[in-house]
């Protein structure tokens, strides 16, 4: 068997295939935020905190109201989605006519009242959340023990990132959002209702934060500072990719993940700026990112 | 006629004196903690609640002192800990500063404790340089400390045939010196390191490094890490079947609220070390209750040692009778003979480290617990003595 | 008032308008009755699109009177402008880039029955239906992509269309077709507002112009009295 740089095949499938998983919640999140900029043309800082949000309200659907994890995946998103539609309404709506810079400044304070809340009444150890009974245990892949969990991960993500893509890129209804990306005045002219379309947008793109919340919650920390530390890597990504490209911020969530997934084995230590040197990289041969259109 | 003068000589002695008791002694303790950062759940206002308990239990008012109880936020940060620390010394008239987690910070705060003569009762913070490199007269490390968590786990699963360890450690200073203490433990004891891998910090998926551990055929691998990262580590583990497949975890730096947050489901199987667990004995049930009560969940080690270490300064201050002599109160501790409620047998070595003894625990299977907070079973305890480091030369302020 | 309102379909009565602060339009006055055609001629820069963008409601800070059916306006947002059936194929086209062709087409929303069928559509524009699967409508040969801006309105069901200066930049065949397609909508009972600088294309398809100057309705020429108002018309025009 050959070995590359002293690390045998099996060993980098395996963590190949860990890459993908993380990759994963990239690919969901980045694209929550490329939908949400491409139509509001807003940085929406407060998507790791409605992602943290998401788990939580998992937990708490949980040990509330007894509501388990496969309804949860549906209603912690659901729940999450009516919230941003309630910022969206209150408060975003206001700042339209503004520069970008006020709906940054909004979302961030945003996120850092919401983490506040929740680190106030949940501490900040985190909570418990168990992987559903159907999925707990794992396959022996001979190169790797795959959970049954992770590899559901890679499914859901995979499916949730494909059925946006097409509603987006292949119905009538992601035609209006194309247009509206381009030229609100022009599409509400033709009779749509523009600014439903974008608090619906908003509320989607922070239902898809929850989702991915919720997938996390049975393998990472439920804790209030979840989100803070994941989002910033999917910022990266979603430049990395070109702001508001759909298919940039799926694509580019994968492959991200998968490139430091190998970083992970190769220089552990440089795992976690590997994704900021390739940003920096792309700024400076491709500004408008790997998928951007050229304005 | 003499008799009748010396009757209210005494009478009247007593009349002037009986207040002088009741009220001459004023104390200003401080608590300073995180109480909003990652370290909020293991000190923060369970600290807090813990020093009002010790004051309330000492009966400080019966006993002619006027106890008063100050905290602030050092949100983790060596500056802002200074300042507060200065301000409360040169302005509020503070006594004792208490818990401090961080070791930064505390390391901060003992000098600044020396320089005006205070006292420093630290709980939150593990570096052994509290009682070594920076030593200080006035500073009393009372719950634990790196080297003792690395000698009783280290020990332990060396000892109960760990002989191959793995490290998964928190790319910083802390993360750095605990695998270190750990290695030289599980070497001293016959075992090997046969990997490691340094972990970005803070970092949440740890899959891939669980993943080297795994293929390095290590029985043990060493969480080098704290807080958020071990509990996600381990909940991974689980979810690997790391466990399973017959690894040991060995978490080297953890509380029971981290365990409380990762439940016994995932849990389950982990060592750790500890110098107090609330269902040990009566005694400490009834006081866990207590703080349950006050303070909505179970004391990890660091508050139940704000309680004893304020317990035991109290004590000092009351023979000494004034609160102002910061030296002479530690002084005093490292002459008592302290028998503590929640920690045993306490003695104040003359470095400042107290020595008690440490208690290696196993995470309950889910078959096993009980309720919530039913979260531990004593495998073994081991002598102050034993768990902490030898004192330093140059720390022994009983010769100067 | 001796005239039946009922033939009246729009009336525009001292419309003023302003970008934030700049005051653009002065006071402006037509109508256009029910199946005209009618141009507003003027200058570049009298304030043309303005008034397309005014009653359309997209010139947000406007005041005076625009009554479209009975129905004031002048307090309506676009997207209300447009389900009372009105439809607009603005200056600069608005062709969608993110859109291919027959998605571009498809794309104004369905406001009431009786808009031309798909068929009809590629009946009067047979270049779109080759290019319909197009990925990007942008991609479109400027002729192209007004007839695509045209198409798209006629299929929606408004009867009333305002279209900004079709001609502008266009080789003369395909001014040619558009004309033939004006007038055809004409006999579909379409009624057309037309904002023009071409002045010999304008007369070759209207009722009736306005003239605009200033942010102002200066002229009306009936299109059978063009003749003896050249000399006029030159002057408004400074051709
Ligand atoms: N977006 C705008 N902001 C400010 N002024 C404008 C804007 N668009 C047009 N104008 C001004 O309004 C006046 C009328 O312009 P417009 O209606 O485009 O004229 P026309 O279509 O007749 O050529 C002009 O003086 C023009 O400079
Ligand atoms: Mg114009």
């Amino acid at each position: 068997m050959f070995e590359l740089l002293g690390v045998p095949p099996q060993v980098l499938l395996g963590q190949l295939l860990l890459g993908l998983i993380n990759g994963s919640f990239y690919a969901v999140l980045s694209l929550g935020l490329a939908v949400i900029f491409g139509l509001l043309n807003i940085i929406n800082f407060a998507h790791g905190a409605l992602y943290m949000a998401g788990a939580f309200v998992a937990w708490m659907l949980l040990n509330y109201l007894g509501i388990g994890y496969w309804p949860a995946l549906f209603v912690a998103p659901l729940i999450v989605g009516v919230f941003g539609v309630v910022i969206e309404r209150t408060m975003l709506s206001r700042l339209y006519h503004l520069d970008h810079l006020y709906g940054l400044l909004l979302t961030f304070g945003l996120a850092l009242i919401i983490q506040g809340l929740f680190r106030n009444y949940y501490g900040i150890s985190g909570l418990p959340y168990q992987i559903p009974a159907v999925l707990s245990g794992g396959q022996n892949l001979g190169f790797m023990f795959l959970p049954n969990y992770r590899a559901w991960v890679v499914v859901a993500s995979v499916l949730v990132c494909f059925a946006t893509w097409f509603a987006i890129e292949k119905t009538r209804l992601g035609a209006y959002l194309r247009a509206a990306t381009e030229n609100p005045t022009l599409v509400g002219a033709f009779g749509v209702n523009v600014p439903l379309m974008v608090m619906l947008t908003y509320g989607f793109g922070v239902a898809l934060a929850g989702f991915a919340g919720v997938l996390a919650a049975p393998i990472y920390s439920v804790n209030p500072t979840m989100g803070e530390q994941l989002i910033i890597v999917v910022f990266a990504v979603v430049v990395i990719g070109g702001m508001g490209s759909i298919m940039g911020a799926i694509v580019t969530g994968y492959m991200l993940g998968i490139v430091e997934g190998l970083t992970r084995v190769f220089y552990p230590e440089g795992s976690a700026v590997v994704i900021f040197v390739i940003m920096a990289i792309v700024l400076m041969i491709k500004p408008e990112g790997l998928f951007g259109r050229t304005a | 006629m003499t008799k009748n003068l010396v009757i209210s000589t005494a009478v009247f002695a007593a009349m002037t004196a009986a207040p002088a008791l009741a009220q001459d002694i004023s104390v200003k303790l401080g608590v300073l903690n995180d109480r909003s950062g990652v370290y909020a759940d293991l000190s923060g206002e369970g600290s807090v609640v813990a020093a009002r308990m010790a004051v309330e239990d000492f009966k400080a008012a019966e006993n002619g002192m006027n106890v008063e109880i100050i905290s602030a936020d050092h949100q983790n940060k060596p500056d802002i800990g200074s300042n507060i620390t200065r301000q409360w010394y040169d302005v509020d008239g503070v006594n004792a500063i208490l818990d401090v987690p961080t070791s930064s910070v505390a390391l901060a705060v003992a000098d600044i404790t020396a320089e005006n003569n205070g006292v420093f009762l630290i709980s939150g913070a593990g570096s052994t340089a509290l009682t070594r490199e920076q030593c200080r007269p006035t500073s009393v490390h009372w719950t634990y400390d790196t080297a003792s968590l690395a000698n009783g786990t280290g020990a332990a699963l060396t000892n109960a045939g760990g002989k191959k360890w793995f490290f998964m450690t928190a790319d910083y200073a802390f993360g750095h010196s605990l695998e270190e203490n750990t290695s030289a433990v599980v070497e001293a004891n016959g075992g090997e390191v046969v990997g490691q891998v340094n972990v970005p910090f803070p970092n949440q998926d740890f899959s891939s490094f669980l993943l080297q551990a795994q293929g390095s055929g290590a029985d043990v691998i060493g969480l080098a890490n704290a807080g958020g990262d071990t509990v996600n580590s381990i909940k991974q583990a689980s979810e690997f079947g790391i466990t399973q497949a017959g690894q040991k975890l060995a978490a080297l730096l953890m509380f029971t609220n981290d365990v409380h947050a990762l439940g016994v489901q995932t849990a389950q199987g982990l060592s750790l070390t500890e110098a107090f667990y609330w269902d040990q004995n009566d005694e400490t049930r009834a006081w866990s209750d207590r703080f349950m009560e006050a303070h909505g969940s179970m004391p990890n080690m660091v508050q139940a040692g704000v309680y004893s270490s304020t317990m035991a300064y109290l004590a000092a201050v009351k023979e000494l009778g004034s609160a102002e002599d910061g030296k002479a109160i530690v002084d005093k501790m490292k002459a008592m003979d302290i028998e503590d409620p929640l920690f045993g047998k306490v003695t104040v070595r003359a470095d400042g480290r107290a020595l008690h003894d440490m208690y290696l625990f196993e995470v309950k299977t889910p078959d096993e617990s009980t309720g919530e907070w039913d979260l531990y079973k004593e495998i073994s305890s081991i002598s102050g003595e034993e768990a902490f480091l030898p004192m330093l030369e140059e720390c022994d302020f009983s010769k100067k | 008032m001796t005239e039946p309102l009922s033939n009246v379909l729009l009336k525009v009565q001292d419309l003023r308008g302003w970008y934030d602060e700049s005051h653009v339009l002065h006071g402006i006055d037509f109508e256009v009755r029910q199946g005209e055609v009618v141009t507003l001629l003027g200058r570049n820069g009298a304030g043309k699109t303005s008034t397309l963008l005014a009653i359309m409601g997209i010139l947000a800070k406007r005041a005076g009177s625009i009554t479209f059916n009975g129905t004031e306006m002048i307090s309506l947002q676009p997207r209300q402008i447009a389900r009372l059936g009105m439809a607009l194929c603005p200056e600069e086209r608005g062709i969608f880039s993110s859109l291919s062709v027959e998605e571009n087409l498809m794309l104004p929303p369905r406001i009431a029955d009786g808009g031309l069928s798909v068929e009809r559509i590629y009946d009067l524009f047979p270049n779109l239906y080759e290019r319909r699967k197009s990925s990007q409508g942008t991609k479109l040969s400027g002729g192209e992509q007004q007839m695509l801006a045209i198409a798209r309105i006629l299929r929606t069901g408004a009867k009333f269309l305002l279209l900004d200066e079709p001609t502008e930049g266009l080789a003369p065949v395909i001014v040619q077709q558009i004309g033939h397609t004006i007038k055809a909508l004409k006999d579909e009972g379409f009624t057309i507002v037309l904002v023009e600088q071409n002045f010999r294309f304008a007369a070759s398809v209207a009722d009736r112009h306005y003239v605009v100057d200033q942010g102002k309705v200066v002229d009306m020429i009936p299109n059978d009295q063009l003749e003896e108002n050249a000399q006029k018309l030159h002057d408004y025009l400074g051709v």
